[in-house]
This record gives structure tokens, C-alpha cells and sequence, in this order.
């Protein structure tokens, strides 16, 4: 296989204690030794992706899913089922503020895991209510202290603009609380979800206003917004989701699981495949594959990359697609500056507003498609 | 040979089954097998077959073998239905010697029932009155036949009884046509006289006529001469149309209806309604009431992408070979850029094109509002025609403006006359004459042909529940004390989408379009105000707030692939949008003026 080594796995742990009414990530609640079928089968794939990437890893996230929700022998054997050296790694786990103590950390602290994201979502308990989450207020911030207490990087995910939501007082609570990671997302309601069935269509302009807020306050306490929805301390920024939006490869273990790596032609630049979900993954189903080309793949840099405070790396781009990049983006890049959407020092451009993208990512497209018409029709290639 | 040939047409209202009893004939004469056999088979074009309405005439010949055992060619010559296409239905009624006249049995007799009846009776046509759709449960065929005798003086008993869907009351239609219509005349011995009432484009053979012999015939090898541009084209094959195919022949006699191929290139020396004679053995005269088709309605047709215009153009001009209604020129907008301004026979002509055009030859287009032709008088005397709103001069420099009128005529029930009539009132309509037939009322009125063109066929089928029907004809100019209302968009006056209205009603016009402006337009990365404004006052504004917000919460691994996707969508619809100045505009701004003003 060529390209780079393999330094970012994903995990999917689609068991949840309740379904979140938000929610359309890939989900089911734990029946019958459906877990244990899923740590056999999950452990086959691991050493199957071993064989062809043997890492060292820089960053593992386990992701769901609550995948704290699982017992600690499941837990155990879920990291026996992983081949890779971790050591170096920053390795997260998702948590839902219900499913942690004291004990639980301890063996997570030992399986390797260094860094906790908790679905904390709001500190107000009608909000919360609101939202279908197990936990209340009390929960949430014991959960909070337990994470910090014991020494793990410690982020939580706030939702911003819920109605009946004090913003301002969630946002002071987490840095009251000495978090160094926040990601506040405004809600997004996706389609057939019990919230899009209600209707909750959040308005562009309260969203920009409560993320106006959220840099505010967490910029005060020293949470530097780095992305679109993401707030560090400098230094602490996430490196597993940084991977995204830098459109690196990674893999993705586990049902629902999304994972892209190098192509294996030269007119194909990354393979992105999604497992299909618990039952089919089971049965060992093949995930569904997409060719990226190299074109497409610097179209998709563009747009995760801009969502970066630190924007995207043009040269960087132009090594790693080997097209060029700049003559073809320098008009509209030009242009967007002088308009005063993109700031460009040098070769790297970041947008100046990280609210609005779409309008700039569709005229950077534009130029790249012009300069490199017709990009080859990708063919499917023999299982990958 | 010649008496057993019989041409028709059918003619009917819109609506009232036309092409499905024509697909019946074509079956039940074994022309088309039911395997062949779709639904509106004459209607070939996609749009027509789409939108259930013919829209060109088209033709086709059939062999009927009459109960007493006789073979006849019938050429059946299909016709458009719609108020729009009235001079395309008149040339192909010249083609022919008799028509059906089809009426809906639950409809009854409709404005262009009538219409079409008198077209017919000034071509002294035989014609056949079929109540159609008698198989549906409203039918009232027996009181519909009554009513066709009561309006347009045709005997009941004459009526045919029958149901395009079933088939029932055909092989009686069939038989009629033998029997009351009479086979054509003409002579093989004199100077060819053919009568254009159709043309195509291919590729290959150029112009391709379809005509109707009146007089002589015409064979592979004549020199034959285009009487209105007296050009001289040498005929390389004719023939005649069978279901899906033209058949070539080796000539075309008397009363025959076929087409020919002479390496006709030139859009202009294949009219609809031009005679074709002999260059060496001319007629004495052209078959009369040939006239170019005279468009009542402009608008602009740009391309979004400046570098389809070329692309633009030769599609027009391929369009315009089998649609001798629509003219165009070039014309500059400031704010779309180059393009055409299209000269149409009415909107639904107008928006017929625009789908041709995006559909058949692949272009992405915006049209500005329709219009009709003021003609103003200026203060030095002067006269001008004004086809396009942004070119009416400044008020000082204007003595009148003329706006064109029809006489319109409506045919409704009498419980719906009170609404109508204050419909038309609205619509500053003068009322000319009204009289009671039965229960119906016939009301004709003059209107500003500008106040019908956008929604008053529709807002008379609303209020009378579909029971009204139209028709109108041109009918010269009065003065009219109507002003220029310009749009700005971002403070720049956007020249498409200037419009002329009556003063009393270019305010609340102005703050409709306004309005609807600001809501069609997407918010774009700052505040755009739209103002409407007559001479260099304001009237109305809006203002399209800033969008502050469009990126999504959440973008990880998984989401790329919809990311992408919802990105590559917006980027498709900005393809239709044009840009001007800043500002993206999608097509519908440009309509805006046509929902505006109308309650």
C-alpha cells in the first residue's frame, strides 16, 4: 500500500443507553451477546487493517455511540482487539457524564486512554430535558471533575442556542470548571430525526450570535476557537479531528465507521470507505467505497481545511496532489482577499470569518475546475 | 386517385381530448400497431407529451378501407390548442377540406370552440361535430349536442357521439369523413401552387417543408421557386409523413399533403403559410393569407455562462425553422450581459421556447419579464416602439405612450358574469357587448393586452371554477397614461428588471416586487437593499439581510462525502443564478414582476 503510514484510526461503539432525539450518527441500544459478537468481529477487522498498516498511531478515537457505556471487561477486550502501538498516541474516548467513576477512569487510565470527550451538552437541567439526555445538572458536572480529577485531557461538547437555553451560563460553567477543549455546536437538525420532526430549524442569525458569544467567553479563559465549532487551549486542540480537516488518511474500525485511505492508482488519490451498519457489518458485509481523485481530493482539502482558524496550506496541497494549485486558485484567492473574506499570507489562505465558507469554498472550486477540466472517470477497483 | 384522398384537421379546445382521439384513429387505421401504439402519438415533441397540449401542428397519412370497400388516404393534420398558436391552426386549416370539431362532453362549447369554428367557416370547410368523452361520468353528450346547434348553428343530429379513450363512436367518425368531406380539388395539369403549413430542421437535408399540393404536382428533379423570397431551390426528394417516418414518393399531385427536401438552408425560405411554385411554370398567385407570424409579446433570453451566447443564437435560429411565430435580435443588458430579445405569440409560446432551448440544446438561460410593444410619441414629434421597458425614454422627452389592447372575449356560465366582470374592471377593461346563449353568457370586452398577459387566464378559471374560457385578438392602441418603474439592487439599477405600468398601480406593483425580490434573492454575505423607484424617486424598499451563518456545526471523517455533495448542489444552483454587481440573482427575480400586482 503506498502513501504515508497510517497515524489516525477511528472506532465506532454504536451502543447507547438511550437514543438522543438529535442524533442521526449510526446507534442501537445493547441486546442479547450482540457485544460480544461485536468485539469478534471487530478484532477480525483490526488485524485485517494491521496487516496492510501497522501504524505506529499518533491519535485513536473511540467514538459512538457512548462507547463508555460498555462494561470494563468489554472495554478490556476491546483493546486487546487492537494490534497497533499506541503508546505515543492521543487516544479519546467518548463519554456520556452517566457512565463514569472513579473506578472506570482507573481502567481506562490504564488501557491507555488519555483523553475524555464528554457529551455534557448543556449544565441546565430543562435543557437537558429538553435534549432526551440521561443526565442532569449534578451529573454532568460531577462527570466533569471525576474526568479532570483524574488527570485526562478533558473535553466536553456544549450545544449552543437550544430555546430556553441560558448560553452565556453554560459557557461560563465549562471554563469555571478548568476544561481545556470545548466543542459548541449550534443544533443541527438532520432530516427524518425526532427534532426535524418538531420542527427545530435553527435561525442563521442566532447561530452566528451564539457562537459570537462562545468565542468570547471561552476566548476570555484563554479557548482559542481553532474551528468552526471547536474551542483549546493552544496545544490541546484535538489532533484526531485535526486529521479531518487537514484531509489526512485514517482508519475507520466498526460498524458505520468511516475510514479514507491512500489510492492505490496513480489517478486515484485517497479511498474513502463507510462500513455498513451492526447487522450487515456482523455478517461481514463490504463497505461501500468511493474513489476520490486527485482533483476532487484537493476540493474536499479546500473545504475542511478552511474551517481551520489556521486555514489551509496551499503549498502543502500542491506536494501532496502533485497539481497545481496556486496558479489555478490565485484569481479568486485574489479576489476573496480583496474583498476581505480570505486572509492570505503567503501560500496559506483562512477565511476571515469561519461562519460563512460556502460562498469562498464555491469560487476556490471553481478555479481549480477550471484550470483542471475533466477529471478522470474513477473506476471501481477489485476489494480493497 | 385524388377523390379518394381526404385531408382534415381537428380542432377543439384545449383540454377537450383532441390528441387522444387522434391516437384512436391512427389505431383503428392500423397505421400505428398496438404494440406502437403510446399515448399521443402525434404529439412527438417531449414537451408536448409532458405538458398534455400541442403545441406544432404535425401530420400523418393513413389508409382507412370504408365499409362499402373503398381504400381512401385520409392526411390527418394535427393542430395546436392553444390561444397562442392561432395562426399556426389557420395555415393548417388551409391544408385541408374538412374538420372534427371536437367538444367534452361534460365541457360543452368553450371561446375556442367558437374560435376555431369560425376559422374553419372562413376556410368554407366541411364540418364533422364530435361530443367527445362521452365514457366519463359528467358527460352530458345529448345537451352538449343541443348546445352546439344553439351557439353555432350546426343540427344536433349531425353530432358524433364518441370516446377517444375507449374507441367508442369512432369507426362512425371514420366513416363521416368519407362520406361529408369532400376529396380536394385541383388539377395535375396546372402550374404547381403547395402551400407551406409546417417546416423541420435536419442536419442533414436543411429545411425540410411540409406542404399541401393545392394545384400541379411536384416531383425529385423540379425547379421550384419560393414565392415570397423568390428564391429557386431544386427538389432533391418528397414524400409523404407515416407514423414516426417520412416516407419519400415519387411525387406529390393534387390535393396531397406531404413534404419535400431541396437544400433549403435558409430559416426564411420555408415560412409557414408560403406558396411554393415552379421557377419555369410559376402561378399566377400565391395561395392567399400568407403573413409572417407577428410576435405580440418580448422578452430577454440571456445565457447565465457570457460564453453560451453563440450557442444561444444558433438554437434560435434552429427553433425558428419550425416556429415561424418567434423573432429575435440581439440586445445588450448591463446587468445580464449579451443576449436576445425574443419576440413570442403569448407567454405560454414564450416559456415553451425557454424549455426547448434549455431542454434541446442544453443551455442554461434567464428570461426577463414579457412584454408588449408600447409605441410612444416624442415631444419632437417623432414615433417609436418600445419592446423592452428599460428603453422608454425620460418622461420629458415623452408626449404619449400607447399601449396595445385585445378584444377579449369570455364565454362563461351567467352565475359567474358579477366576477368577471369585476376581474375585467381591475384589469382596466372597457366592456364592449355581452349577450346570453342558454345559460351562457358571451362578454366582450377591451383590455390592455399588458394587464391579461401574466395570470388572468388563471385567475378566471379560479373564480369560475374552470367554467370560463378566453380567447382574444389583437386589436390596436389606445393611449394610456403608464410610467417606467426601475428596480435598483444594491443601488445599481438592474435594466432587466425595469417594467412600465399604469400609474395608479406602478406603487403597490413596486412593493410587490420588492418584496418578492428580497425573498427570491439569497442572502449573501452582506445586507443588499432592493428599491424600486419611477424616474429618480424611491417608491419602495427591501432589504435582503446579511447571512451570517451557512457553515455546518459538525464536519468530521464521516460527513465529507454529504458535505461535498450538499456544496456541489448549491454550486448547481448558483449556476442558474446571475451575478450582478455582488449579487447573486436567481432566475425567478427576473419574473418577479409577473406575481406582482394582481389582487
Amino acid at each position: 500500500m503506498g502513501g504515508p503510514a497510517l497515524q489516525h484510526l477511528y472506532l465506532h461503539v454504536p451502543f447507547c443507553p438511550t437514543i438522543c432525539p438529535y442524533c442521526d450518527f449510526h446507534v442501537v441500544r445493547r441486546y442479547g451477546d450482540v457485544v460480544e459478537a461485536y468485539l469478534k468481529r471487530l478484532a477480525q477487522e483490526a488485524r485485517g487493517l494491521f496487516e496492510q498498516h501497522p501504524g505506529p498511531l499518533t491519535t485513536l478515537y473511540l467514538g459512538g455511540g457512548t462507547p463508555s457505556f460498555l462494561r470494563s471487561h468489554e472495554l478490556e477486550a476491546l483493546f486487546r482487539a487492537l494490534p497497533w502501538n499506541i503508546e505515543a498516541a492521543e487516544v479519546t474516548l467518548e463519554a456520556n457524564p452517566g457512565t463514569l467513576n472513579p473506578e472506570r477512569l482507573g481502567l481506562l487510565r490504564e488501557l491507555g486512554v488519555n483523553r475524555i470527550s464528554l457529551g455534557v451538552q448543556s449544565f441546565q437541567d430543562s435543557v437537558l430535558k429538553t435534549l432526551g439526555r440521561a443526565h442532569g445538572r449534578t451529573g454532568a458536572l460531577r462527570a466533569v471533575e471525576m474526568s479532570l480529577e483524574a488527570g485526562f485531557h478533558t473535553s466536553i461538547d456544549l450545544i449552543l442556542g437550544l430555546p430556553g437555553q441560558d448560553v452565556e451560563a453554560d459557557l461560563a460553567q465549562a471554563t469555571a470548571l478548568g476544561v481545556e477543549h470545548v466543542s459548541a455546536y449550534t443544533l443541527q437538525v438532520e432530516p427524518g430525526t425526532p427534532f426535524a420532526l418538531r420542527g427545530l430549524a435553527p435561525d442563521p442569525d442566532s447561530e452566528a450570535q451564539a457562537l459570537a458569544l462562545a468565542q468570547e467567553v471561552l476566548g476570555t479563559a484563554g479557548l482559542a476557537r481553532y474551528e468552526v465549532s471547536n474551542f483549546a487551549r493552544p496545544g490541546r486542540e484535538s489532533q484526531h479531528n485535526l486529521a479531518y480537516w487537514r484531509n489526512a488518511f485514517w482508519g475507520g474500525l466498526g460498524p458505520g465507521a468511516t475510514g479514507q485511505l491512500a489510492g492505490l492508482e496513480p489517478h486515484i488519490f485517497a479511498v474513502r470507505y463507510t462500513n455498513p451498519p451492526l447487522p450487515r457489518w456482523l455478517q461481514g458485509e463490504e463497505p461501500l467505497l468511493e474513489q476520490v481523485g486527485s482533483l476532487e481530493h484537493l476540493k474536499e482539502s479546500l473545504m475542511l481545511g478552511l474551517r481551520l482558524a489556521q486555514g489551509v496550506d496551499l503549498e502543502l496541497l500542491e506536494q501532496r496532489s502533485g497539481l497545481e494549485v496556486w496558479p489555478a486558485l490565485e484569481p479568486a484567492v485574489r479576489q476573496l482577499s480583496s474583498q476581505g473574506l480570505l486572509v492570505v499570507q503567503q501560500k496559506r489562505i483562512r477565511a476571515s470569518d469561519l461562519n460563512t465558507l460556502h460562498p469562498i469554498i464555491l469560487q476556490l472550486w471553481d478555479g481549480l475546475e477550471r484550470q483542471n477540466p475533466a477529471p478522470l472517470e474513477p473506476r471501481r477497483l477489485p476489494g480493497y | 386517385m385524388q377523390e379518394r384522398i381526404r385531408n382534415f384537421s381537428i380542432i377543439a379546445h384545449v383540454d377537450h381530448g383532441k390528441s387522444t382521439l387522434a391516437d384512436r384513429i391512427l389505431q383503428m387505421t392500423k397505421a400505428v400497431s398496438d404494440r406502437e401504439m403510446r399515448e399521443q402519438f402525434l404529439d412527438s415533441l417531449e414537451l408536448e407529451r409532458e405538458r398534455g397540449i400541442t403545441i406544432k401542428a404535425s401530420a400523418v397519412r393513413l389508409f382507412y378501407q370504408s365499409k362499402a370497400g373503398e381504400t381512401y388516404i385520409f392526411n390527418l393534420i394535427d393542430t395546436p390548442g392553444h390561444v397562442d398558436f392561432g395562426y399556426e391552426v389557420s395555415r393548417a386549416l388551409a391544408a385541408v377540406e374538412g374538420v372534427l370539431l371536437v367538444v367534452d362532453a361534460s365541457q360543452g362549447v368553450e371561446a375556442q370552440t367558437i374560435a376555431n369554428f369560425y376559422l374553419a367557416m372562413e376556410h368554407e370547410h366541411t364540418i364533422i361535430p364530435v361530443i367527445n368523452k362521452i365514457d366519463l361520468p359528467g358527460a352530458q353528450p345529448l345537451e352538449v349536442a343541443l348546445e352546439v346547434e344553439e351557439v353555432l348553428g350546426i343540427p344536433a343530429d349531425e353530432c358524433i357521439f364518441a370516446s377517444g379513450k375507449t374507441g367508442q363512436g369512432v369507426d362512425e367518425i371514420l366513416e363521416a369523413i368519407v362520406a361529408r368531406i369532400p376529396a380536394p380539388k385541383g388539377h395535375p395539369e396546372h402550374p404547381l401552387q403547395a402551400l407551406i403549413f409546417d417546416s423541420i430542421f435536419d442536419a442533414y437535408q436543411g429545411v425540410i417543408p411540409y406542404v399541401r399540393v393545392m394545384d400541379g404536382s411536384i416531383q425529385p428533379g423540379d425547379r421550384i421557386r419560393i414565392w415570397s423570397t423568390g428564391k429557386v431551390f431544386e427538389v432533391d426528394k418528397v414524400g409523404v409523413f407515416r407514423p414516426g417516418a417520412l416516407e419519400p414518393v415519387a411525387r406529390l399531385g393534387p390535393g396531397e399533403v406531404g413534404w419535400i427536401t431541396a437544400a433549403i438552408r435558409e430559416i426564411g425560405d420555408a415560412q409557414v403559410g408560403d406558396t411554393i411554385t415552379l421557377a419555369q411554370n410559376p402561378c399566377d398567385a400565391p395561395y392567399p393569407g400568407f403573413q409572417p407570424a407577428k410576435p405580440v409579446v418580448f422578452a430577454g433570453l440571456y445565457p447565465t455562462d457570457t460564453q453560451d451566447y453563440n450557442r444561444l443564437r444558433e438554437a434560435l435560429e434552429k427553433l425558428k425553422l419550425n416556429d415561424a411565430a418567434l423573432s429575435f435580435e440581439p440586445e445588450t443588458s448591463e446587468a445580464l450581459g449579451f443576449g436576445f430579445r425574443c419576440g413570442f405569440l403569448g407567454l405560454l409560446h414564450a416559456e415553451i421556447v425557454q424549455e426547448r432551448l434549455e431542454r434541446e440544446f442544453d443551455l442554461d438561460l434567464i428570461s426577463t419579464a414579457p412584454s408588449v410593444i408600447y409605441r410612444v410619441k416624442l415631444t419632437n414629434g417623432e414615433e417609436i416602439e418600445i419592446h423592452n421597458p428599460s428603453e422608454l425614454p425620460n418622461p420629458d422627452k415623452i408626449e404619449a405612450i400607447y399601449e396595445p389592447y385585445v378584444k377579449l372575449t369570455v364565454y362563461t356560465p351567467e352565475e359567474y358574469v358579477g366576477s368577471i366582470m369585476q376581474l375585467l374592471q381591475e384589469k382596466r377593461g372597457k366592456m364592449g357587448n355581452m349577450h346570453y346563449v342558454g345559460k351562457r353568457v358571451e362578454m366582450v370586452y377591451e383590455v390592455p393586452f399588458g394587464e391579461i398577459l401574466y395570470d388572468f387566464h388563471d385567475r378566471l378559471k379560479s373564480l369560475s371554477r374552470g367554467y370560463a374560457s378566453m380567447d382574444y385578438e389583437q386589436a390596436g392602441y389606445q393611449e394610456g397614461e403608464l410610467v417606467k418603474v426601475s428596480i435598483l439592487v444594491n443601488e445599481e439599477p438592474v435594466d432587466a428588471l425595469a417594467f412600465i405600468a399604469h400609474k395608479d398601480k406602478a406603487y403597490g406593483i413596486g412593493r410587490e416586487i420588492v418584496d418578492k425580490l428580497a425573498e427570491v434573492i439569497p442572502r449573501q454575505q452582506f445586507a443588499v437593499p432592493i428599491q424600486a423607484a419611477i424616474g429618480g424617486k424611491i417608491i419602495a424598499r427591501a432589504t435582503v439581510k446579511a447571512l451570517r451563518k451557512d457553515v455546518l456545526a459538525k464536519c468530521y471523517g464521516g460527513d465529507i462525502t454529504r458535505k461535498k455533495k450538499l456544496l456541489e448542489k448549491q454550486k448547481e444552483g448558483k449556476k442558474r443564478m446571475k451575478a450582478i454587481g455582488k449579487v447573486d440573482v436567481p432566475q425567478e427575480a427576473f419574473l418577479a414582476v409577473l406575481s406582482a400586482g394582481r389582487d
